[in-house]
């Protein structure tokens, strides 16, 4: 059984350090598994001869597999899992709920609708290419998951301020307005662009492409990072908005700055990869409840966090059912849900969570 | 000094405030009192400059409160609300701590000061406690550990701790407790400014005492000469007999027993 390990400052250092290498560590592993199995020498071997360090030519299967297709899918996926495991994390601490996920601002829903929309309508204005299917679904997908958001940001503003509660249930009602016009939507579906939507809805990591991946690290990278330096604000906020303030924290720009960026790094994962559920509910719980609530680790051991969760679940995808794959959404559902209800129930027994 | 003129606010179209003057001294501990409703909680906000539509003006150290900074108000002034609830489970020494994010010197100095601060409010030995396991008149305290904190520093200009019913919840003893220690604040240069509802304690423990009603200040002065049976009784509406306490020589009233007919009158 895990033991919560009351947590000193200078520990804070030794948490992350260990993170990281088990970070690295899986990344070798999910670099090395697969239909075929690279192993670790020949990864180094090929990492080395790309760099031009070594003018040793590799086994140029191995390097193909290594080089076009799981490289930019690890990578692909650590980015994804980051930014989904540190936008969860800052936004249970912004919305001082720890039920919260990105999903609550409407990015997803937004981005869901229109791939639906896009999938029904949009190919058969510009047909079934592959620049339709690759570029312009994701592209979709962002700037629906985009929309949602401002909009349930602004019906959040009174007076000049974001008023949580109202943010959350203008979210609830993006939510089923989205979830309505999609019914609404795949009323005029067919089997087939139903099947590629139900799809799309449970993620899917496959389609990475080191194109995707040069052109999304940097809006990943910077927005994930971003929300790193909001451990203190997220600390004082989880006391309360006004003791916040008091504290000399400008709440309302906090406020704006993490809802813009969560939906930036959440919008930009879900065109990727698709929706890909409970890593950013999960992992900032994990960190929570093993350790403690203070956002100075929470934060960034959900950013290390995140990858690996989500590294793993794509290795048991990919080979699990070998040679199809998993929906990645399925499994990381399948893995985390009684995982988390574990961790609920004990957590319960241990007033983890504040009841009042 | 901070302090307040011509305070005005409305909210809705209802009169909250209207031409409230207010001053609090370094080094002093001023008590506002007063019936529910009478614009405390409200006066306390816009001195924190939490709200800020208001008539009127705010000076605070001689500048006016509008031109501060967010982080510059929280160098000047702490403020501690009736209750905060706390959604994580932060230990007690990380809450606290929170207090001197922007004030940071040497990691070194910092522990030293907080230290100091968590010994005098006796929260020293939970430094690593759960907080959402302590109890309220517990946790109370570590949020004034948190308050005093922030504005412990010797600086060159005074700071202000602002306290909205701080003891609304708590035992005598706890009561007690939490005035003594704001009461040790003032001898750092900081002016303190209180919501009291125990009048009795009030008097206790303030310089100088505000009375309010209906959004308007009824009547303020040295502690001790304003707490008079007239003007508690136009105050609170409520019939009441002052004595005097020889022990901690100081006055101490007991409302006398309120009939509905007394009521009545008292209203009128």
């Amino acid at each position: 059984m895990i033991a919560a390990i009351p947590l000193k400052q200078q520990k804070v250092g030794t948490v992350l350090g260990v993170l990281a290498v088990v970070l690295v560590m899986v990344m070798i592993v999910a670099l090395s598994i697969g239909q075929v199995t690279i192993p670790v020498k020949d990864i180094v071997m090929i990492m080395l001869y790309k760099a031009g360090l070594t003018a040793q030519e590799p086994d140029a299967v191995l390097e193909t597999v290594l080089w076009s297709i799981r490289l930019p899918r690890i990578i692909m996926t650590v980015l994804i899992g980051a930014a989904l495991a540190i936008s969860g994390a800052a936004m249970q601490g912004l919305f001082r709920n720890p039920l919260v996920e990105p999903g609550l601002i409407g990015v997803s829903s937004g981005a869901a609708l229109a791939v639906v929309a896009f999938v029904v309508f949009g190919i058969a204005l510009i047909g079934n290419s592959v620049f339709g299917t690759s570029v312009m679904m994701p592209v979709a997908a962002f700037v629906g998951g985009f929309v949602a958001t401002m909009l349930v940001m602004k019906i959040g503003q009174q007076l000049g301020k974001t008023n949580i509660a109202v943010l959350i249930l203008g979210g609830v009602a993006i939510n089923a307005l989205a979830g309505a016009l999609m019914g609404l939507v795949i009323f005029y579906a067919d089997e087939n662009q139903l099947r590629m939507f139900t799809f799309w809805t449970l993620g899917d990591l496959g389609g990475a492409t080191w194109q995707k991946v040069l052109i999304t690290a940097p809006v990943l990278l910077l927005s994930s990072v971003w929300m790193l330096t909001y451990q203190f604000p997220l600390n004082a906020i989880a006391i309360g908005e006004a003791e916040a303030f008091h504290m000399g924290v400008d709440v309302e720009r906090v406020k704006k700055s993490i809802v813009f960026f969560s939906a930036l790094a959440v919008g930009v994962s879900v065109s990727l990869a698709g929706i890909i559920g409970f890593i950013g509910l999960v992992v900032p719980h994990l960190v929570r409840v093993i350790f403690r609530a203070d956002n100075r680790l929470v934060l960034p051991a959900s950013l290390l966090g995140g990858p690996i969760l989500l590294l793993l679940s794509d290795l048991l995808a990919r080979t699990l059912v070998a040679p199809t794959e998993l929906p990645i959404g399925v499994v990381t559902a399948l893995i985390g849900a009684p995982f988390f209800i574990f961790l609920l129930i004990r957590a319960n027994h241990r007033n983890e969570f504040n009841t009042r | 000094m901070i302090e307040a003129k011509h305070i005005g606010l409305s909210i809705n179209g209802k009169t909250l405030l209207n031409d409230v003057n207010l001053s609090v001294q370094p080094g002093t501990f001023t008590a506002i009192a007063g019936p529910n409703g009478a614009g405390k909680s409200s006066l306390l906000k816009i001195l924190s400059h939490e709200l800020t539509h208001y008539k009127g003006e705010v000076r605070i150290n001689d500048v006016v409160a509008s031109s501060y900074s967010v982080a510059q108000l929280s160098a000047v002034r702490a403020v501690l609300p009736q209750h905060s609830h706390v959604q994580f489970p932060f230990t007690v020494k990380q809450i606290v701590e929170m207090g001197r994010q922007h004030f940071k010197t040497t990691s070194k100095n910092n522990d030293a000061l907080l230290e100091e601060v968590m010994e005098l409010t006796g929260v020293v030995d939970w430094a690593n406690r759960n907080y959402l396991t302590l109890s309220g008149g517990e946790q109370q305290r570590v949020q004034l550990t948190r308050v005093l904190a922030q504005v412990w520093d010797q600086k060159t200009f005074p700071r202000y701790v602002l306290l909205d019913e701080p003891t609304s919840s708590l035992d005598i003893a706890q009561q007690q407790l939490i005035f003594s220690l704001v009461k040790k604040a003032c001898e750092r240069n900081i002016g303190v400014l209180a919501v009291v509802h125990d009048l009795n304690q009030a008097v206790q423990f303030a310089d100088h005492l505000y009375f309010m009603r209906n959004g308007a200040v009824v009547a303020q002065g040295e502690s001790k000469t304003v707490f008079t049976k007239p003007i508690i009784e136009e105050t609170f509406c409520c019939r009441v007999n002052v004595y005097h306490d020889p022990c901690t020589n100081c006055p101490y009233i007991v409302p006398e027993r309120t009939t509905l007919s007394t009521l009545k009158t008292a209203s009128v």
